[in-house]
């Protein structure tokens, strides 16, 4: 069963993040974004309100994501990231180019 | 290393969860061990494991032992494994540590860089056709208010 799901509206599209963004889920999560930029909405926040845990795998579906999105016109950003992926973020220094916003909300403004 | 908590079986993906569902039972039985080490520990963990279900041979079928120990000043734990040797790129080392990708695009390459740095400890070895990863963190101090 997927734990990833989709919301798209026009250009802008919201994905959720699964709830460990690891090896088995990494794969999946790049397809969606793939997808997600090949059907029209390439302004994409993928929320990870609801992952505790995310590792290079996942770092690289979003970085992945990141560069389709950008190829196509549009970005990704990052949502309600928890302490454990903040963390990461910072350690691999990725938090310079995959931005993280507090909310769902404060990242789908102003694209 | 025998340690406080074992975990044996194949290095397939599914593995990675068990993994993840032991150190959540450390952190409820260690309630002592500061959260900010178990989850870089946690991390470092999980990179290593992935690193041995992604490369370890033969594929699928690489037999495993996760032993983890909580000691007054560290968390320690041996991953061992049955697969084939690793052949480790020796020229992503520097001052014994795994350096980042220098592309910030790059979309592999972090595993055991991340793993280093969320670490205080981390060597392979590979003695009597047997790998075994040796993770240390050292538990920080906390800060008083």
């Amino acid at each position: 069963m997927s734990t990833i799901e989709v919301r798209t509206e026009g250009r802008q599209a919201v994905v959720t993040g699964p709830p460990r963004l690891n090896m088995t889920a990494a794969p999946q999560l790049r397809e969606v974004l793939a997808q997600t930029v090949a059907h029209g909405s390439p302004q994409i926040v993928v929320d990870l309100g609801g992952t505790t845990f995310v590792d290079s795998s996942g770092l690289g579906a979003l970085v992945g994501g990141l560069k389709t999105a950008r190829q196509a016109g549009g970005d990704l950003r990052l949502a309600a990231v928890s302490d454990q992926v903040m963390t990461v973020l910072t350690l691999t220094s990725l938090h310079r180019v995959l931005r993280p916003f507090p909310t769902v909300e404060d990242a789908s403004r102003e694209w | 290393m025998s340690g406080d908590y074992t975990l044996r079986g194949l290095s397939v993906p599914e593995s990675l969860d068990q993994l993840h569902d032991l150190l959540q039972q450390v952190a409820e039985e260690h309630e002592s061990v500061e959260a900010t080490d178990l989850m870089l520990f946690e991390t470092a963990v999980i990179e290593i494991a992935g690193n041995v279900v992604e490369h370890g041979r033969p594929h699928g079928n690489v037999a495993w032992t996760f032993d983890l120990a909580v000691l007054p000043d560290r968390l320690a734990a041996v991953l061992s494994d049955d697969g084939q040797a690793y052949d480790l790129d020796e020229e992503q080392m520097a001052d014994g540590r795994w350096a980042m990708p220098e592309d910030t695009f790059a979309e592999d390459g972090r595993g055991l860089a991340l793993a280093s740095v969320a670490l205080d400890e981390l060597d392979y070895q590979r003695t009597g056709g047997i790998n075994s990863w040796t993770m240390v963190r050292l538990r920080r101090e906390v800060a008083q208010p």
